[in-house]
């Protein structure tokens, strides 16, 4: 699998964050998984969607307002950690990935701006014709699949040639869980916990113990 | 009055492309268009085009409910294009509100929550589950949100009265309150809580300020660092 072909793949499965039907395929834990089984390691494609998907589990889409794009950060972090893999240790593929998939939330997010102005030249071309509105708004989707493309090929182009040095740091899989654990937290309790809930989050607790026991 | 089955399928097929070209300017004002003329009949396609200039803009699960109605106001010919203007314009900001509060505040979250412990213990079967279980609620409000629209007419508001929206989001808030728990046991055994705690603590207090999400990122990047150096 290589840098072009994984960039396509990811621009297609991106249209969906917004573009196309909004399923919830783009979401890191199923990105994760589609793209661990095209590089033929589905385990760690779940392990590395579900971690990403705890970090960007609050970003709430609510009107105007675009945060980060942890959709592309899904699909930067899994595809990048497959690419690097092939001639770095892991340790150091997964630090890597996860700055890479980070830093591409904050581009991603950008860049959906950038292409969202770029649409009110589309609705000004339709206001001007109006029997072109099919066409307008449908070059919304070329547009969508641009920026996930032009995202995606940096990346894994960096990602693809990218050798580190061995004295480099790199990261545990222990200790990337550590983090998207604690962020994870820290979102399902800023969206869940209320006074109304709290039984609930103990009764899940005890839950979780009774199945670690037996 | 019935909506045909061609034209049904018609607007469920163009509304999954209600944000395509969403913009600044105008949101979804294109794709709300493109949804309505698909199932509008040909001698109805000018006058909502003039209608419906301006911009528009609600959730995108729940437009299905306002493009029912809408059709159904121009089928009928009993209202004038102002009515069902001001209409489309009170309608989106209160399906808005139900539609985000239901789905990007509680059912995604809360689903994604237990799609991931049940990727964590069981593997492929967490995103099967969330694939599933998200769709059948997504679909439903597509699909019958056209049927309602259109058997309600301008009527389809009074549906956010009902308890069907507030029943099921306080159903998925218990079971997002509860996967929450369920997180922290099931992970006990995988992770350091002595680093997890204080660390979703400083998460959770960054969040309760309302910090910009750019800056959590950046926070979470620059502790891993600290963590590596040390």
């Amino acid at each position: 699998m290589n840098a072009i072909i994984i960039s396509i793949i990811g621009a297609v499965i991106i249209l969906d964050k917004y573009a196309i039907g909004e399923f919830g395929i783009s979401q890191p834990i199923l990105s994760g998984t589609i793209i661990g089984a095209l590089f033929g390691n589905i385990q760690t494609g779940i392990f590395l969607g579900a971690m990403f998907q705890l970090i960007f589990l609050a970003g709430l889409p609510i009107g105007r307002d675009i945060p980060p794009d942890g959709q592309a950060a899904g699909i930067i972090g899994c595809s990048s950690y497959f690419l690097l893999k092939t001639s770095n240790t892991a340790g150091h593929a997964l630090l890597l990935a996860i700055i890479f998939a980070l830093l591409g939330a904050i581009v991603g997010g950008i860049l959906e701006i950038v292409t969202r102005r770029y649409n009110e030249k589309l609705y000004h071309i339709f206001m001007r014709r109006r029997n072109s509105l099919s066409i307008c708004h449908l070059a919304g989707l070329l547009t969508a699949f641009l920026r996930g493309l032009f995202l995606f090929l940096c990346i894994f182009a960096i990602a693809s040639t990218i050798s580190v040095p061995s004295q480099f740091p790199q990261i545990s899989r222990e200790l990337f869980m550590v983090i998207s654990v604690s962020i994870g937290l820290a979102n399902t309790f800023y969206l869940f916990i209320k006074r109304s809930t709290a039984i609930y989050v103990i009764l899940g607790g005890l839950c979780g113990l009774a199945l670690l026991a037996f | 009055m019935r909506l045909g089955f061609a034209r049904f399928l018609k607007i469920l097929f163009s509304s999954f492309f209600i944000q395509t070209s969403w913009s600044f300017f105008s949101l979804q004002e294109m794709g709300f268009l493109f949804t309505l003329i698909s199932g509008a009949k040909k001698e109805q396609k000018d006058r909502i085009i003039k209608t419906h200039k301006g911009f528009f803009n609600t959730h995108p699960y729940m437009s299905s409910y306002i493009a029912g109605a809408t059709v159904r106001a121009y089928d009928d010919e009993k209202s004038s294009d102002e009515e069902i203007k001001k209409f489309t314009t009170i309608a989106q900001t209160s399906f808005a509100s139900a539609g985000d509060l239901l789905f990007w505040n509680t059912l995604r979250p809360a689903l994604l929550v237990l799609s991931v412990i049940l990727a964590l213990k069981s593997g492929i079967i967490g995103p099967i589950v969330f694939l599933v279980a998200y769709n059948v609620f997504h679909l439903y409000h597509r699909i019958n949100g056209i049927r309602e629209g259109y058997n309600r007419g301008k009527e389809v508001i009074y549906l956010l009265k009902s308890k069907r929206f507030t029943t099921v989001q306080k159903i998925f808030e218990i079971l997002g309150a509860f996967c929450s728990g369920l997180l922290i046991s099931v992970i006990s055994l995988k992770v350091n809580y002595l680093l997890v705690i204080p660390l979703a603590a400083l998460f959770m207090l960054l969040l309760l300020k309302r910090f910009s999400s750019i800056l959590i990122i950046v926070v979470a990047v620059l502790l891993l660092l600290i963590m590596l150096i040390l």
